[in-house]
């Protein structure tokens, strides 16, 4: 998977085109200057979301009414594809090759792995923070678990109606349980497949990262189902339907629903320790690495090729050390975009990388000569 | 001020308060209706008068009909011993356009949802139960009762709350089958969708 070119009107301060080399790109420049933004719109382009904000609406430069994104991204050799998102107002249109695309089938065109301030969350925020990172894991392997999620999460929103109503009517538990049966029935079914799904791939990240890619530490990750201690796992739907059963009434109490793969985390150990209660700031930064590119192998056993990689203000992140173990890690693996304000990282990269200038929002014309761009596509050298 | 006289920013206003019908839209159809001939508008407005005059629900089955009961339940020609429950009076349209089903209809106006207010009292069931009597359906026991209503989580609700109203009853009660759609290609058929036609695959 290799992005060729990414053209930007109206986005931000962006404008122009930038054409990316196949190995590490880095995106070089003054602070203001619009570095995130050419990083951002990579990650609009590939997920149709940004990662900064979560009214993509605000990204529409000031007065202007329309703003689009579009780039090429090389399937193969041969195949070239057109992406573009298109933002107004109150409208995002999604086109390959100029024709509208269903969401599922848009997101499979164009994956990426991203390390930002925001992806950070993962390993010192809140649980839902690592549920969605499972959960875009899972989505790059199984495209319509989109929809498992989707359903899963309106039928959450219509029973926590129903709990809302039942402890506002003063409901007897056989009254609610009647009402809200409907809606149960259908939680064990989708619970079961996102516990399934949840869980098959945290198998395969374990399995990547027992293969210690990266680094001396240690990162051990263990799926920590909310119904853990309350009984036999193995039988999820059993369990499952008998905790909705005996929890109902603590349920109607609270008023929302208590039981589900939405309390659900993911448990990571950095060298044993909790890396969210214990983890210093650069261990957690680490751990986050050795995730994404846990993530990233597993994506190409499955795919048999490489995500893009974004790292957002790699020398603020990381430090010289890791940016170096790393970058020499992904090198002839994935196509990778880095942002730095730091002209000695440009200094010490530049003989393998492409790096452009940003100078108000635009890449500077005298960019330097590009390397011949080798297409991290058609390595077929396995992480 | 107004932008129009009176009357026809009134007329806008009513276009506009159809389904999908926007500013624009209820424009152009006002003017429409100021060129065309005042028969065509006398035409126009008694269709409009006649349709909530003269249609109402059948009390059998709760379709639209003119007639009562409607021409599904008087006719002698359907299975008295199927019945087919649908959300909406156009998905008993799509139901019958197969013209493989003989049986009779239940059709529900709407579906569960909690979050837009609707529980099982707004939805047109309370006559579906006394229908499973023989004595109220020509002396003809009701043997299997199919639940057409739409694939979301909303359908499915809905389908789980009336099974588990008719189980006890011992009426058969099955549900329509989700996959493939028939007469197109596997490669025009979306993710979702293939993965449920995987999943209920059956041997052959």
């Amino acid at each position: 998977m290799l992005l060729e070119w990414l053209e930007v009107h109206n986005f931000r301060n962006l404008s122009g085109r930038i054409s990316w080399g196949g190995g590490l790109n880095i995106i070089y420049g003054d602070n203001g200057q619009g570095k995130t933004n050419w990083l951002e719109a990579i990650y609009v382009l590939a997920t149709t979301k940004s990662f900064r904000t979560q009214k993509l609406q605000e990204s529409i430069r000031f007065g202007e009414d329309l703003a689009v994104v579009r780039g090429s991204v090389a399937e193969s050799a041969e195949v070239h594809r057109e992406l573009s998102v298109a933002l107004q107002s109150n409208t995002k249109s999604i086109t390959v090759n100029g024709k509208r695309e269903s969401v599922a089938r848009y997101l499979s065109q164009l994956h990426i792995v991203s390390f930002t301030a925001d992806d950070l969350e993962i390993v010192r925020g809140v649980p839902e923070a690592r549920r969605k990172f499972l959960d875009r894991g899972v989505v790059a392997l199984h495209p319509a678990y989109v929809q498992t999620l989707s359903d899963y999460n309106r039928v959450i929103k219509q029973k926590n109606r129903l709990l809302q109503d039942a402890s506002e009517l003063e409901m007897s538990v056989e009254q609610a349980a009647e009402i809200i049966a409907p809606w149960n029935e259908q939680l064990i079914s989708l619970s079961a497949e996102i516990h399934s799904h949840r869980t098959g791939y945290v198998q395969r990240l374990i399995e990547a990262l027992e293969r210690r890619l990266f680094e001396r530490e240690e990162v051990t990750i263990r799926y920590v189902s909310s119904l853990e201690g309350k009984g036999d796992l193995s039988d999820y739907e059993a369990l499952i339907s008998e905790r909705l059963q005996l929890r109902l009434p603590a349920e109607i109490n609270a008023g929302y629903s208590l039981i589900g793969p939405h309390r659900d985390d993911l448990e990571i150990l950095f060298d044993g320790r909790d890396i969210r209660a214990f983890g210093s700031s650069g261990q957690q930064r680490s751990a986050l690495i050795i995730l994404d590119l846990a993530a990233i192998s597993v994506y190409y056993s499955w795919h048999n090729e490489y995500p893009l990689f974004l790292i957002d203000d790699v020398d603020a992140e990381l430090d010289r050390k890791r940016i170096d173990y790393l970058l020499e890690y992904l090198e002839g693996r994935t196509q990778t975009f880095i942002t730095t304000s730091k002209e000695s990282l440009v200094e010490r990269f530049v003989a393998g990388a492409n790096v452009y200038q940003i100078q108000g929002g635009a890449a500077r014309a005298d960019e330097p000569e590009k390397e011949v761009i080798r297409s991290a596509a058609t390595t077929s050298e396995s992480i | 001020m107004l932008e129009y006289a009176e009357p026809v920013t009134k007329l806008i206003d009513e276009f506009k308060r159809l389904p999908g019908i926007g500013h624009k839209t209820a424009q152009r159809l006002a003017f429409h209706i100021l060129r065309v001939p005042e028969a065509d508008v006398e035409r126009f407005v008694g269709a409009l008068r006649e349709v909530k005059e003269r249609i109402g629900f059948c009390s059998i089955c709760n379709n639209l009909t003119d007639v009562d009961p409607c021409r599904f339940c008087s006719s002698a020609g359907r299975d008295r011993s199927m019945i087919c429950v649908v959300e909406e009076p156009y998905n008993l349209v799509a139901v019958e356009k197969t013209r493989s089903y003989k049986g009779l209809y239940h059709v529900l106006h709407g579906s569960l949802s909690p979050i837009r207010g609707i529980g099982p009292d707004d939805l047109h069931l309370a006559n579906l139960l006394p229908r499973l009597k023989p004595e109220n359906n020509e002396g003809i026991e009701v043997s299997e009762v199919i639940l057409a209503t739409n694939p979301n989580t909303e359908g499915e609700a809905t389908a789980n709350y009336i099974s588990r109203l008719l189980k006890p009853l011992g009426v058969r009660v099955t549900r329509i089958a989700m996959g493939m759609p028939v007469g197109s290609d596997l490669e025009y058929v979306d993710e979702v969708t293939m993965d449920k036609a995987l999943a209920n695959r059956h041997e052959i």
